[in-house]
């Protein structure tokens, strides 16, 4: 008796003629998730299979699964011959530790098999009954957990219970490229996560100000990529000297438009290096009226500057849930670790938290915005995660 | 580079680490070993031993070896008086202010005294509160390892037996073995030191204590060190130990004196239009904590770091929290505490590196107070 898990997609289902082109990736990238795990990968009709593990690897197996956008669920399943000792056999041992209401639901697709599945299933629930007379019942209509019996034509059967929920969503790199804008705070790794999640492969730029953040700011959020990373199937992280820029705008310009400013520096790198890296879209972890830079006036003011989509998975998300879905990826605890990103030197006293366009462009008019953004480009560090 | 963050660990001595070398290879056996070359393994952690009660002056005290300062503190403090009213004060050390929240979380007494202003202990708080109260256990650091104030713990630990003899009293000497000159009092019944504070390894401490004191292990397993302190004894990492520390006392005062040159040359040359110094004037030589006055210290530090300068901001080991505990507890209002930087010394800080080093410091804080005075 051999343990295998069984891959299931969800609204890949739901394309036409180019499911081929999404469920090719998938694949891909289930493959490459795995590639150090000494395992066998087959494709059956719109499921995959693992099988020919360690056991030890089990759990190291499930962890990756669990990080691939365009799995819908997977179950772990013993596999057994087309035999009926054999299926009675692997039914009794999956139904060991188990209590509660049961079924056996058979699904015979080789069909010169003999019992039928009607039969079978009845069989089964039966030997169920007599093996585990006080732990199991049966109910057909609304059992605690489905015994499934799935009797194959290339002579295997796969028999499983559990379903384990998997991310669901769309294959990384079938929706393009992106480039994130990624602070070492809560959101951005999330919305890197929800868009990953969504098929749109990332690049992730962040933006450093030593002295006035230092090197644990920076690695706090190598760390956070890093996370975002094992949703992407690695990531590579651009990490952007901003002191200049903030010192300059410091200086010339009024204290109120610092964030405004800053943010507009931020959207006009990310495009630049963005189109570069051959990204189609500039995405960020901004929530609508969340901070003064998050206003719409302070978006409008900021998205002006660039031409290429900008998408906010986040904008209408309350904190709370943004919160909830970091704790389910893991940054959250990352996240708030208390150094700062931005360095409360340059923070203004009173933002402005509707910023006039009129009076930004006018404030922006005393900075060499185009001499600061090339000196920002020859301090660019790469990393890949 | 400019290394001036030696309160939180020490470069190790070259001289210390290549005469203890032979421990790393024709010494290697195990010291519980009963053939000759474990007993000799055996013989010279026992000099060692000898060496630090010689250093601090002392023959009735002994030695536990331990992994470090931390668990000698743990040691002492966890694992001595198993129940009653525990008092210390709000300027230690994490490993013993955290031991002590441990034993309020398991239900015995605990105390913190107040402070002054340069980091000592207010001792008029101390001896009244242990006059007025049936306290057990008494925890007092030797040297502030934020604002270097020294504690004269043998006078507090002869007042204290004065008024109650049965009371146990804990040193945590980490920052002051090997700098200060000190002679271990009789009335000091647990005393604990680190190894790599001192230009020995990380990874080293020790647990001096009154001899016939009893004292529980904090591990447990073969039985080394009298059975107070299981696991294999670091042979390599204590002969270093030793051999750093006899290279401290052999030159002690002098080391003392040239340490109270460079600290001085810091307080007298930091611009005092921004710098106000926090350590008082009785502090150790090798501490000087100053707040550059609302300015960011942690900014200046990583300014600092393109010059090549090393500094501490605070207590490196307490770094993520924003204001120190123990400057808070000084009464310093956050616009000080923002501007806290430490800088320690060792023995092979010189004069010519304080003379760059404060140059650069008053350079990077003159730029800040300009960006932040805007």
């Amino acid at each position: 008796m051999k343990t295998a898990i069984i891959i299931r997609y969800c609204e890949i289902h739901l394309k036409g003629k180019n499911r081929g082109f999404f469920e090719k990736l998938l694949k891909e990238n289930i493959k490459r998730s795995t590639k150090d795990i000494n395992c066998t990968f087959t494709t059956m009709h719109s499921r995959y299979l693992i099988e020919d593990f360690d056991e030890n690897d089990y759990e190291i197996i499930c962890e990756k699964l669990k990080k691939i956008a365009g799995i819908h669920t997977f179950s772990p399943a013993l596999v057994v011959d087309n035999d009926f000792t054999q299926i009675e056999q692997a039914v009794l041992e999956l139904c060991k530790e188990k209590e509660g209401t049961f079924k056996v639901a058979t699904n015979r697709a080789d069909k010169s098999f003999s019992p039928s599945s009607m039969e079978a299933s009845m069989l089964l629930g039966g030997k169920i009954l007599e093996t585990y007379p006080k732990q199991l019942k049966v109910d057909v209509k609304n059992p605690d957990f489905v015994v499934n019996v799935d009797i194959r034509e290339d002579g295997k059967t796969f028999i499983y219970s559990d379903t384990v929920q998997c991310i669901s969503g769309m294959p990384v790199g079938s929706a393009g490229k992106g480039m994130l804008l990624i602070s070492g705070g809560i959101d951005s790794p999330v919305a890197g996560y929800l868009t990953a999640k969504r098929g749109m492969k990332l690049d992730c730029i962040h933006f450093h100000s030593f002295p006035y953040t230092g090197e644990a700011a920076k690695e706090k959020v190598i760390e956070l990529t890093k996370k975002v990373g094992e949703y992407n199937g690695g990531i590579n992280l651009y990490v952007v000297s901003f002191t200049h820029i903030q010192e300059a705008i410091h200086e010339k310009c009024p204290e109120e438009f610092m964030i405004t400013l800053m943010r507009r520096f931020m959207m006009r790198i990310a495009e630049r290096l963005a189109k570069q890296q051959n990204c189609q879209a500039i995405i960020t972890g901004e929530s609508l009226g969340q901070v003064a830079s998050q206003t719409i006036e302070s978006i409008t003011s900021s998205n002006s500057v660039v031409t290429m989509p900008v998408l906010r998975p986040l904008i209408m998300f309350d904190k709370i849930d943004i919160i909830e879905i970091a704790r389910k990826i893991d940054t959250y605890e990352t996240s708030i670790l208390p150094y700062e990103d931005c360095c409360t030197v340059f923070l203004p006293k009173f933002p402005a938290i509707k910023p006039n366009l009129d009076r930004v462009i006018k404030a922006e008019s005393k900075l060499d915005v185009e001499g600061l953004i090339a000196e920002a480009f020859t301090k660019i560090e790469k990393y890949v995660l | 580079m400019i290394y001036l963050d030696n309160a939180a660990t020490t470069k190790p001595s070259t001289t210390a680490l290549n005469k203890a070398q032979i421990y790393n290879s024709e010494y290697f056996f195990n010291p519980s070993g009963l053939y000759s070359g474990g007993l000799k393994c055996a013989q010279h952690i026992k000099e060692a031993k000898q060496s630090i009660l010689k250093n601090l002056g002392s023959t009735s005290h002994e030695v536990i070896f331990t992994s470090c300062g931390s668990e000698s503190d743990n040691t002492a403090i966890l694992r001595t008086v198993k129940r009653g009213l525990f008092v210390t004060d709000k300027g230690e050390h994490a490993a013993v202010y955290k031991s002590f929240l441990e034993l309020k979380n398991n239900g015995q007494k605990v105390e913190f005294i107040d402070l002054n202003a340069d980091g000592s202990v207010n001792t008029e708080e101390l001896f009244d509160f242990v006059q007025n109260n049936n306290v057990d256990f008494v925890s007092i650091v030797h040297v502030n390892n934020e604002t270097g104030a020294i504690n004269d713990v043998n006078a507090i630990a002869k007042k204290i037996k004065t008024i109650n003899n049965k009371i146990v009293f804990h040193v945590d000497g980490v920052q002051a073995y090997g700098k200060l000159p000190y002679r271990l009092s009789q009335d000091v019944d647990l005393y604990s030191i680190s190894a790599h504070k001192i230009n020995g390894l990380k990874g080293v401490g020790a647990l001096i204590r009154k001899k016939n004191l009893n004292v529980a292990p904090l591990i447990i397993g073969g039985g080394q060190e009298g059975g107070l302190r299981s696991g294999t004894e670091n042979v390599f990492g204590i002969k270093v130990f030793q051999y750093a520390g006899e290279e401290k006392y052999s030159l002690i005062k002098e080391n003392y004196s040239k340490i109270t040159q460079i600290k001085n040359y810091f307080i007298n040359n930091l611009d005092k239009t921004i710098f106000k110094i926090i350590s008082g004037e009785n502090s150790s030589p090798y501490i000087l904590s100053v707040s550059a006055i609302g300015l960011r210290g942690e900014v200046i530090m990583h300014s600092l770091e393109e010059f090549d300068i090393v500094i501490g901001n605070g207590s490196a080991c307490s770094s993520k929290n924003r204001y120190s505990r123990v400057l808070e507890a000084c009464g310093y209002t956050p616009n000080i505490l923002d501007g806290v930087l430490r800088l320690s010394f060792s023995t092979e800080s010189t004069l010519d590196e304080a003379n760059i080093a404060v140059e650069k410091i008053n350079q990077v804080a003159y730029k800040l107070k300009g960006i932040m005075n805007k």
